[in-house]
Formats: structure tokens, sequence, C-alpha cells
């Protein structure tokens, strides 16, 4: 197709701002999936069971579209929708370098909020036309007028510009599509140039191997030819190449301009990356394209399969798993308590919680997850520095001279009403207040640098919840600094468990290791003896608990009647033993490995 | 083949709020169908089944004294007729205190039952309306004299404790109560609160305190201890017996190392389902297990009777007993008597021996001091009883 007539754009919004919803209206009146289809499944192209249940995006996913515009013409449409969460903008990021064009939609029962501006400005960033759109005006709550002027505001856009609709009921979405028709600008494409095309997303499909999601930049591909990737020197022909209606439907050849998929054949994820540029191997590009900013995860977490036997199972199942989610990082290490799994590098706390989800699910994994902790930048004595990611690997206090810990620039959009409630939450998070800026009469947005480690906790939740779900919250990396900060070490009936190692600020220590085995206690079921737990520092006890010897535990009336249910019962028990780990003699529930997320000291 | 015979009887006047049995308020009006309906049943086995012989006989509920005693009558007399009851076979009926008289109980000793067991739950007036009894302590002490005037010898009587907010003291307290009346045989049951029940959902919300196991340790072992002074053997985890010789030990084990060495008290036709020895069920929602499978019937009574009346089958859920699940099913009911399970027992059914299949289950709940076992015999210890389920689990294989 003539790229005179292709559009290629993103959707992105803050989070349940409507960003699926209004995918699906689009979908719909491009008959792309038809409407019958449409109304038995909302947000069809969260495809996922688990964005289903959670009525979250957590993947970016393209489709093609073709729509007769205004001007009697046929356009192909290229759109992705984006997830709204802040853990997954690393995938609004990669979407976003395949486009020309956003449509930014913002909630009008919300107005701007923090992933608004976020996103925003990685659009802005990659040069995209925004094409901004106000959504839910059927809402009784929405402030159509007031929403529609703050954006326009924020745009610097005139009122008439800023597109009101309702994408659940499909009010206004046509306007929607011609905007970006001729707002987006067509991409700059040659086609007679040598292939360059950029992988921005990929999965594994076990006949097809890795499925790569391509944005084509030059040249064109088909079937027939040999391709090579420049980063990393692997050549293959395609198995397959197409686009994504949304299933994928195999095409005689991909142009420049297009977005669509190569199933390639490789079978391993380090021949096929994201972010790398396939090109032609007959007639290779002289230059690749410029790739991804790697993500760089944050929070880090062990996974370990519960039992020991299926720790290739795992590798094998991380390894497809970071196909289809670049920005997941793992590293096989071992632990004296749970012995061999994964070291693992995440986003953000709902990041981590979404990739234990779609391993147990999708790889069928029963795992144990420890704490999340973050890493921290070592300095020895003798000069030399390490960075660590696991608490247990800080080396012995008297060769250490500094530790230092990421901190993060947080932005908090929040009603003046509970400016209050979020410095005190802050507070207790050891933040550094920067400032107040005032967005409009009843709105502000404030910024604060906060430890990483203490962000992690529980921060976000801890907002939502003093704020009744009206403030938002963005965060980004801003540097390490040094503090004092100590490790405390868990004994379970003796026993140093390494996976159960904090580390904290030195002033804290005491507070949050007690904290942390009462919340342990609360989980560890109780045993056949008692179970001492302790809090140490330094070889020091700070604080003990004992999980008292279990009296009793047996069924009362088990008489012919019973036999079946009673056997199923105690069939049940012995199957969520399964998902406990034996720590010696001691039974230790996965949630005792999280105690340390609960810990919130009022 | 030899079988113990149980009647379910899906009656009560209202719904105690701990109950989650298979039981119906306000369906009294079916009672003449359903009796009808327990007669096509009974003669349908013994067409089916001809060489099936009772053993003894139970009538469980629901309330089973909510039948006439002619009703009760004919239903002896049927399985007498078909099944072969011995004469002086043990035939118990259930009875709830709140609806039974002098004269019903004379009529019900004079047709055929020999052993009556009454549920007491508890001797105290707010403990009863907690628990949603129909009926007073008094009413309690009134039947149990009735009883005993009609020519019962054979009392059993059903307490409850671990309830929400109930102290040692009080629960002490209905016991001396009740071994006042001078019971042969006694079921104490901890307190289970059964998902769903009005009980349950009161906790849940708050407006009734959790009840605590450790307390409900602390009654069953000052309640084991009272009834050992008493003359009771503790048969089996929840159920006691008055002895003719007394036991010395908690949890003894009787003389001649079987449940009924424990004196002519101890109920015959429970004893068939914790040897896992066949039992036919018939009513409403009776469970059979017969070798090789066990089932359910209908649990609603209309559909029961209708199904009955159509000359439709009215069991349902039924259920292959493979010879695994057998053998850690003869374990979980096995282990809660006093006898435990034997070597020679286990050996003359599944052909194998205790230490072939259990070997490492044995040696480690016996380290725990949770299993005795000495080559021939295995049983809970002292302790033990109260951790069964941590026991059990582990011999279903
Ligand atoms: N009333 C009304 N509800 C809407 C409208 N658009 C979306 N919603 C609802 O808002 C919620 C969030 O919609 P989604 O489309 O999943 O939002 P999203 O932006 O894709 O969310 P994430 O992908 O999680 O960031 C859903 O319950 C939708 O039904 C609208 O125009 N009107
Ligand atoms: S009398 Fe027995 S069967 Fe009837 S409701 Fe009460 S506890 Fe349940
Ligand atoms: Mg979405």
């Amino acid at each position: 197709m003539d790229p005179k007539h292709i559009r290629n754009f993103s959707i992105i919004a803050h989070i349940d701002h409507g960003k699926s919803t209004l995918a699906d209206r689009l979908l719909e009146i491009t008959g792309t999936v038809d409407a019958r289809e449409m109304s038995s499944h909302s947000q069809v192209l969260d495809s996922m069971d688990l964005e289903q249940e959670k009525g979250v995006t957590i993947k970016a996913s393209a489709v093609q579209m073709h729509w007769v515009a205004a001007d009697g013409e046929e356009y192909a449409l290229n759109m992705i929708d984006t997830p709204g969460h802040v853990d997954f903008s690393y995938e609004v990021s990669r979407a976003l370098a395949a486009c020309e064009a956003a449509i930014l939609v913002v909630d009008a029962t919300q107005g701007i909020e923090a992933q608004t501006l976020a996103n925003l400005y990685l659009a802005l960033e990659n040069d995209l036309e925004i094409v901004p759109v106000i959504n839910k005006i059927d809402l009784a709550t929405a402030q159509v007028d007031k929403v529609l002027l703050e954006v326009a505001e924020l745009l610097g856009v005139p009122l008439d510009e800023v597109i009101p609709v309702s994408a659940k009921l499909g009010t206004n979405v046509e306007a929607v599509l011609q905007a970006i028709v001729t707002q987006a600008p067509p991409p700059a494409a040659d086609v007679n140039a040598p292939l360059r095309a950029m992988i921005f997303d990929s999965h594994y499909d076990s006949y097809k191997g890795v499925v790569a999601y391509v944005r084509m930049r030059e040249g064109w591909v088909s079937r027939k030819t040999t391709m090579l990737m420049m980063a990393t020197g692997a050549k293959t022909e395609p198995i397959e190449v197409g686009i994504f209606t949304p299933e994928m439907l195999p095409v005689e050849r991909l142009s420049a301009g297009e977005v669509g998929y190569i199933a390639t054949g490789l079978k391993t994820v380090r021949e096929a990356r994201v972010g790398d540029t396939i090109t032609d191997a007959h007639r290779p590009a002289a230059v690749p394209l410029a790739g991804y900013q790697p993500a760089k995860p944050m929070v880090f977490a062990s996974l370990y399969p519960s039992e020991a036997d299926d720790y290739v199972n795992l590798r094998d199942a991380l390894d497809k798993l970071q196909l289809n989610d670049a920005a997941l990082t793992f590293e096989p290490e071992s632990s004296q308590a749970l012995q061999f799994g994964f070291r693992c590098g995440f986003l953000g706390l709902f990041h981590m919680e979404i990739i234990q989800e779609r391993l147990e699910r999708e790889y069928d994994q029963n795992l144990i997850v420890t704490a999340p902790s973050v890493a921290y930048q070592i300095l020895l004595r003798n000069g030399e520095e390490l960075e660590i990611h696991r608490p247990a690997d800080l080396p012995d206090p008297t060769i250490v001279e500094e530790v230092r810990e990421p901190w993060m620039k947080v932005q908090i959009i929040t009603p003046t009403d509970y400016i209050g409630a979020i410095m005190e939450i802050l507070r207790r998070k050891r933040a550094n207040f920067l400032l107040t800026e005032t967005l409009d009469t009843r709105r502000v947005l404030m910024t604060f640098e906060v430890p990483l480690a203490e962000m992690v906790i529980d921060l976000h939740d801890r907002i939502k919840s003093a704020t009744r779900g009206y403030a938002s919250m963005d965060y980004a990396f801003d540097s390490y600094r040094p503090d004092d900060l100590v490790r405390v070490d868990v004994l379970v009936n003796k026993e140093p468990v390494d996976a159960l190692a904090i580390i904290v600020h030195r002033d804290k220590a005491y507070a949050r290791g007690s904290l942390l085995i009462r919340k342990m206690k609360e989980v560890i079921p109780r045993q056949l003896f008692e179970v001492p737990i302790q809090a140490v520092v330094g070889g020091k006890i700070l604080a003990r608990v004992n999980v008292q010897a279990l009296r009793k535990d047996v069924l009362a009336k088990c008489y012919g009647g019973d036999v079946t249910r009673k056997r199923k019962l105690l069939e049940k028990q012995k199957a969520g033993k399964k998902r406990m780990k034996m720590l010696g003699n001691v039974i230790i529930p996965q949630e005792a490995f999280l105690a340390m997320l609960r810990l919130d000291e009022d | 083949m030899k079988a113990a015979l149980y009647v379910h009887v899906p009656f009560c006047l209202r719904r105690c709020t701990y109950c989650d049995f298979n039981t119906y308020a306000g369906l009294l009006e079916l009672r003449a169908a359903y009796v009808a309906a327990l007669e096509r049943e009974l003669a349908w086995w013994a067409a089916e089944q001809p060489e099936l012989e009772a053993t003894t006989l139970y009538f469980g509920g629901g309330t089973p004294s909510l039948l006439t005693p002619e009703q009760v009558q004919a239903v002896i007399a049927a399985v007498r007729r078909r099944f072969a009851l011995p004469e002086g076979a043990e035939v118990t009926l259930e009875a709830n205190p709140g609806t039974v008289t002098c004269s019903s109980l004379e009529s019900l000793r004079r047709g055929g039952v020999n052993r009556l067991s009454l549920g007491v739950q508890s001797a105290d007036a707010a403990e009863l309306r907690l628990l949603g009894r129909i009926h007073t302590w008094e009413e309690v002490v009134a039947a149990a004299r009735a009883a005993r005037q009609a020519g019962f010898d054979n009392l059993s009587l059903d307490l409850i404790f671990g309830l929400p907010g109930q102290t040692l003291s009080r629960w002490e307290q209905t016991l001396a109560r009740v071994l006042a009346l001078e019971p042969e045989h006694l079921s104490l049951y901890a307190l289970t609160l059964e998902p769903g029940t009005p009980l349950a959902e009161r906790v849940a919300r708050g407006e009734l305190p959790e009840p605590v196991p450790d307390l409900a340790a602390e009654m069953y072992e000052s309640a084991s201890r009272r009834l050992l002074e008493a003359g009771f053997w503790q048969y089996e985890i929840s159920n006691w017996a008055r002895g003719a010789a007394s036991a010395q030990l908690l949890w003894d084990l009787p003389p001649g190392g079987r449940s009924e060495g424990c004196g002519p008290w101890v109920s015959h036709h429970n004893l068939a389902y914790w040897r896992m020895e066949p039992w036919l069920g018939v009513g409403a929602g009776a469970y059979s297990y017969l070798p090789g499978s066990r089932w359910r019937n209908l649990p609603h009574p209309a559909d029961y009777i209708a199904a009955l009346q159509a000359g439709r089958s009215c069991r349902v859920d039924v259920e292959p007993i493979s010879h695994t699940l057998a053998l850690g099913e003869t374990m979980m009911m096995g282990l809660r008597l006093a006898e435990g399970v034997t070597d020679a027992r286990f050996r003359a059914r599944f052909g194998a021996g205790l230490e072939t299949v259990y070997g490492e289950v044995l040696a480690r709940f016996a380290a725990l001091g949770l299993l005795e076992w000495d080559g021939r015999r295995v049983r809970l210890t002292a302790r033990g009883r109260l951790l069964g389920n941590q026991v059990f689990g582990a011999f279903l294989l």
C-alpha cells in the first residue's frame, strides 16, 4: 500500500481512562471486528485471560484497520493499544517508537492524571502528533467543559481540537478516526531502500518460533527474504509474514510504513531481540535503526520452583516469557534455604505480580516468590564498587565504606484536600519534599524524592486509599545516594534464612525487624513443635517471637456419611502444603516471604 | 454379606444455627410418603442383594424422633423381615429432647429401639439458645428420665464444646450436669463452624467471638480426665462408653485390644464406619459403602420420594473406591479408634503389611510422638488424638 494511505498511531492515557474501550469502538466502526463478537467481549485487545480478569491492559497490542475517510480514500490504520499502569511504561515507549501519532485519552470524570502527563511527554519525545480525546462524556459525573479546557491548555491547542467522546456508547468516535487521518502524518517510508524493520515486541510460538512484531521503516520483506538480525547476526527465512487483524493474518509482503509481524522460526530469544533491526542479508542496510534503551529493572525478587525438580521448567518458562516481556530480566541464583532459582528484575511491584501470575497460569509453574528488594551500590573500604540485587549479598559491614540506595522522583497529582495526608505518608517513607505546583483551583502536582526501597512496600496503595483514589502517582529513577543502611537477618528455628533478609535504615532496623517477624508469625502455620523466629542485626538479636506448637487439629465428627467429604478436605490440605516450602523441619507458606510487604507501621 | 444399616430421617422442626446436615424444616407433611419410600428402597435392596444381612440398625437425622413410633416400628419390622437383623441387635434412634414424651419413648422401646441417642449439646440455657436448639435443659432432664422409665438401659448423649465465648468452667459445668444423668455413652464434639451456617456467619461478621482452638483443646483434655474418673473408656476421638472395668489411663486400650473390650455400651453401629466395614444407608442423602464403591442418595426428601415412587434410582455421586483409596480411608477412619489399625486385619484386607505400605509415614509420626507403632498395631498417642488431621492426610496415597 502507498505509505500516503497508512497511519500508525498508539492510544495512550492514564490507567483506566478508556483506551481499550476506545480501541473496541474503532475496531467496530472500521468493521475489523464485528459488533456481535464485540457485544460478548469487551476490550478485545486485552486478549490475555489475566487482562480480562483484572480489567487492565498489560501488553501493548497492535491491529490493522481499514477505513474510508471523508476524502473517499481508503486508509490502512495501524493502531497500538497500550497499558496505562506506570510499571508498563516500557511497553508504551516501544509502541510509541513505532508510530507517527498518538491518541491521548483523558477521562472526563477524572481529568489529567499522573500517567496522562508521563505518557504525553513520552509521546512528545518521540515527536508524535497528539490527537486529544476526552472520554466517558456519557457519565453524569463527567466535567466535560472543564477537562476540555484543561487538556487544550496543556497541549496549547484550540478547544475545538479536543474531541469529546463516549467510548462506551460510541458517541463521536468517528471524529477520532477522521482526526487521525487528517492530522497524523503518513509514515516516511522508502520502499526501495534496503530493508530495515524494527522489532518492537515479540512472542514465542512453538510452531513458528520467535514471532517478531515489526514496524517496517524501509524496504519490504516477504517469505523469500533471507533476513539478517543486525545486532545478533542471526540469519533466517521467515516462516510467515503478516498483519494483526487482531488475529495473525499472513500476507504476501510487508512494506515500509506498515506494522505487522514476522514469524522468524528462530528458537531462542537471544537471536531475535526486541530493539534489533531486521535487514535483508543479500542487500543489507548500512546501519541499524536506533534501538531502545533497555528497560532498567528497579525491583528485584527471587523466584523459586516450589519443587526443586521444576528448576529447568522454570528456566524455560522465564525464557519464553521474556520474549513477550522485554522488561523482565533474570539470572540463576542459589539460596541456602530455597536451593536453586532465579533473581529477577521488574519495573515495579505490579509488574512482578503480573509475571508471577503469568508464570503460574501460562506456564503452569508453582512458585515461591521472595520479598522484593532494590539494587544497592556498595563501595568497599578497598575502593572496589559493586552492585547487589539481594540483601543477603551485602558484604560484612567491616569491609564496607558506603551503601547507596536508589532514590526516585515521585510526582503526585492530588485534590488539595489531601495534601496533608500525602505529606504525612511520605514523611514516614524518608522522603524529601521538593515542591507543589498548582494545576487548577482544586488540584496540585506535588514532587518528592523517595528511596525506592520505601516506595516498593506500599506507597501506591497508601496514597490511593488515603485519597480515596483521587490522587495519581508517577515516578522515575533519580539517583543513588548513600545512607546508613544495615541488613536485618531473619532466623527461623535458629537457622538464618537468606531469602528473608532485608536491608533497612539503621534507625528503622528495630521497628522493621520486629514488625517483620510478627507479620511472619501471623502467616506461618503452627507446627508440631514451637518455632522461634528472630530478627538479627550483625549477630545481635533485636527481637524474637514464637510460633506456638499446634495443639488441636482434628475432625471432631467422622461417620459413614463424612468419609468422602473429610477425605477430600484432607487431600486439599495436603495439596495446600505443596504451595509451602520446607526449611529444615519447618513449613513456610509463600506469604511469609512477602510479609515484608505488609509492614505498615501504625 | 453383612452390613450396618443406616436410615436417614431428614426432618427437623427448626434448623439449629450450627447445623449443615442434610435436613429440612417445614416438610413434616412428607413423613408418611417418606416412610413408604424407605420401605420401597429397603425392598429394592432386598431384591438386589438377597444375601445382605443387617448387623445393626441406626436411625439418624435430622430428627428421627419426629417420625411416629408406629412409623419407626414399621421400618424396623421391614429391616428384620428383609435383612435378617438378629434379635437383640443394636437398634439406635437419635432423638431430640424437645420432641419426645413418656408415651412416645415407651412405644419406641416396645417397637424395638434399644439404644437412644439424645442430642443434648449443652446444659446451659444461653448456649442452647445460641445453638438454636428447640429444647431447654429441663426438657433434656425430663427426656432422660422418661427414657429410663420407658426401659432404655442404653442411653447416649451428644454434647458440643468450644462454642464462641464458652469458658472452660461453663463447659465443665455442662459435663457435670450431664454426668449426673448417668448415661451409658457420650459423644463430645468440638464445634466446627461450617461455612454458610448462621453461627459461622455471625462469627464472620464479628458479632460473636471466634472460637479459640487452644481453649477447645483444654476443654477436651479436661473432659477426658473427668470421664476417666467417672469410669468411661474413650474408644474413639469423640466417643466414650461407660466400662464394666475401668480404664487406668487416658486413651487406654480396652481389654483384648478391641473396642468391644470397653464393655457393652460402645456404639456397634458406628464401629462399622470406623473400621470401614460395609454399610448400607437408606433414605434421602444417606451414604452407603459396599466393597468397591460409595454413593449417596438424592438429598432432598421430595426428590427421593419421587424417584422411589417412579421406580427410578435415587443413587447419585457414585464413587468407585480403588484399592489405594480404601487403604487411605481405612487408616483415616481406623486411627480414630483407641484400638487403631492392626497389622493382622490390614494384611487380611489388603494383602500387604502396614510396614510395607506405610513404613516411612509410620516412622515419621512415631518420631514426632503422634503415633504409637509396635509392629503389630498402630494408633494415635494421647497427643496425636488432638492432631489427627496432621496424621491422617499423610496416609492418603
Ligand atoms: N461510562 C463509560 N465508561 C467507560 C467509557 N470508556 C471506558 N469505560 C470504562 O472504564 C473502564 C476502563 O476502561 P478500559 O478501556 O479498560 O481502560 P484502559 O485505559 O484501557 O485501562 P488500562 O489498559 O488498564 O490502562 C472500564 O470499566 C470501561 O467499561 C465511557 O466512555 N463511558
Ligand atoms: S436437630 Fe440436629 S439435624 Fe436438626 S437442625 Fe438441629 S442439629 Fe441439625
Ligand atoms: Mg486497556
